[in-house]
C-alpha cells in the first residue's frame, strides 16, 4: 500500500488536520469547542479511511459518529453547568504534577511506539517486498476492468460489496449479539437517566428512600404509582 | 564572508544531507506515504486521546478522548487492513469488519456513559472528576 500523487498531498493534510484538532480537542476550555473540534478530527480520520479504500467506514464514521454521537455529547454538554471553566475560574487540567508525569509518560510511549513502528515496518517491508509490487500491479489491472462511473472521472469499487459479503458470510453472530448490545445500551441509557420523580411513577424505588425524600419535596409526595396493566 | 568560509564545511555538510542524505529519503518517503505512516499517525491520536484522559478534569472530555483513542485504533485496522488486501490477500476485509464492531461499542459506551454522566449531575452537582470521590476510602 504505497499513496502516490494526489493522494500523497490528501494523506499528509488530513492526517494533520486530524492531530491537530484532537490536541485542540484535549487543550479546549470551552468544551463546545472541545466537541467541535473532536467531530473534526473525526471527519479528517474519515477522509483517510477513504483514502485506505475503506468508504463504508467512512461513511458510519461519518453518520454514526458526528450524525449520531457528537449531537448526544452537545445535548449533554448544554444539559450541564460547564460555565465555571469556559470562563476560567476552573482550573481545566488536574494539577501540575499529575499533568507534568502523564505528558512526560506520554512522550516516553509515543517515542517507544514510533520507533518500534519504524523498526519493526522495516523488516516487513524486506519480508514482503516482492509480493507488495506483484499485488500492486495485480491491483492496477483490476481497477482497470472495474465499471466507469457516470460522470467517467472515476471507477464503481467493489470494496463496499466486498466488506458487505465477509460481514455477513464469517461475522453474522457478532453482528446480531452488536444488535443485542445497543438494545442493551439504550435501555440502559433511559434507565440511567430518569428522575426520582419517573421512577416513582412506576413504583421503583426504594419505599425507604421515597418518604425520606418526600419528606422535603411535596410535589414527590403526591405521585402515586401507575397500575401495571 | 568570514563566517561563510567559517561555516562553509557545515553549509557543504548540510547542502549534501539535503540534496543525498537522511533528508533527501526522509522526503522520498513523505511523498510516498505507507503503512507504517497510517500506524504513526494512528499511534499519535492514540497518544493524545490517553494524554486526554489522564490530564483533563471534565468527565465529557475524558469521554472525547476515549472517542478519540477508539478511532485510533479503528485506524489502525483499517490499515492493516489495506495492506493485507495489497499483499495478494484480496479478501482480507477482517480489518473493516472490526472497524464496524467498535463503532457500534463506541456508540454504546457514549449513550451509557452520557447517561451516567447526566446521573452523576443531577446528585453531585458536579462534573469534575476530583470531587466525584465517593468511592475514595
Amino acid at each position: 500500500m504505497i499513496l502516490t500523487g494526489w493522494e500523497a498531498v490528501f494523506f499528509w493534510v488530513f492526517s494533520i488536520a486530524a492531530i491537530f484538532a484532537g490536541l485542540l480537542t484535549v487543550m479546549a476550555r470551552n468544551t463546545i469547542h472541545s466537541a467541535l473540534f473532536l467531530i473534526s478530527a473525526l471527519v479528517s480520520v474519515a477522509a483517510l479511511f477513504i483514502l485506505l479504500h475503506a468508504e463504508f467506514i467512512a461513511g458510519v464514521q461519518i453518520l454514526v459518529y458526528v450524525g449520531g454521537v457528537m449531537v448526544l455529547f452537545l445535548f449533554v454538554i448544554m444539559l450541564v453547568n460547564v460555565g465555571s471553566e469556559e470562563r476560567g475560574s476552573e482550573e481545566i487540567f488536574n494539577r501540575p504534577r499529575q499533568v507534568a508525569a502523564s505528558v512526560i509518560f506520554c512522550a516516553l510511549l509515543v517515542a517507544a511506539l514510533i520507533a518500534a513502528l519504524n523498526n519493526g515496518y522495516a523488516g516487513l517491508e524486506k519480508k514482503d517486498a516482492d509480493r507488495i509490487q506483484a499485488a500492486a500491479d495485480e491491483n492496477r489491472i483490476r481497477d482497470r476492468k472495474l465499471p466507469k462511473s457516470a460522470t467517467g472521472s472515476s471507477r464503481i469499487t467493489t470494496d463496499t460489496q466486498r466488506m458487505g459479503g465477509s460481514l455477513y458470510r464469517y461475522g453474522s453472530l457478532p453482528f446480531e449479539i452488536a444488535s443485542v448490545l445497543l438494545l442493551v445500551a439504550i435501555i440502559g441509557s433511559v434507565m440511567l437517566a430518569r428522575t426520582l420523580k419517573q421512577e416513582a411513577a412506576v413504583d421503583d424505588v426504594d419505599p425507604g428512600v421515597l418518604q425520606e425524600e418526600a419528606a422535603h419535596d411535596p410535589e414527590l409526595a403526591k405521585v402515586q404509582p401507575e397500575p401495571l396493566a | 564572508m568570514l563566517m561563510f568560509n567559517f561555516f562553509s564545511p557545515a553549509i557543504a555538510l548540510l547542502f549534501q544531507e539535503v540534496t543525498q542524505g537522511r533528508l533527501a529519503v526522509a522526503w522520498e518517503k513523505a511523498q510516498h506515504p505507507d503503512l507504517s505512516k497510517f500506524l504513526t499517525i494512528g499511534a499519535l491520536l492514540f497518544i493524545i486521546g490517553v494524554a486526554g484522559v489522564l490530564t483533563r478534569r471534565n468527565i465529557i472530555v475524558i469521554f472525547m478522548s476515549i472517542e478519540l483513542i477508539l478511532n485510533a485504533a479503528n485506524l489502525n485496522f483499517i490499515a492493516m487492513s489495506r495492506y493485507l488486501q495489497d499483499t495478494g490477500n484480496v479478501n482480507a476485509v477482517a480489518g473493516q469488519i472490526f472497524a464496524v464492531f467498535v463503532i457500534v461499542v463506541a456508540a454504546a459506551e457514549a449513550a451509557i456513559g452520557l447517561g451516567i454522566v447526566i446521573a452523576l449531575y443531577r446528585n453531585k452537582e458536579t462534573i469534575w472528576i476530583d470531587e466525584i470521590d465517593i468511592l475514595k476510602w
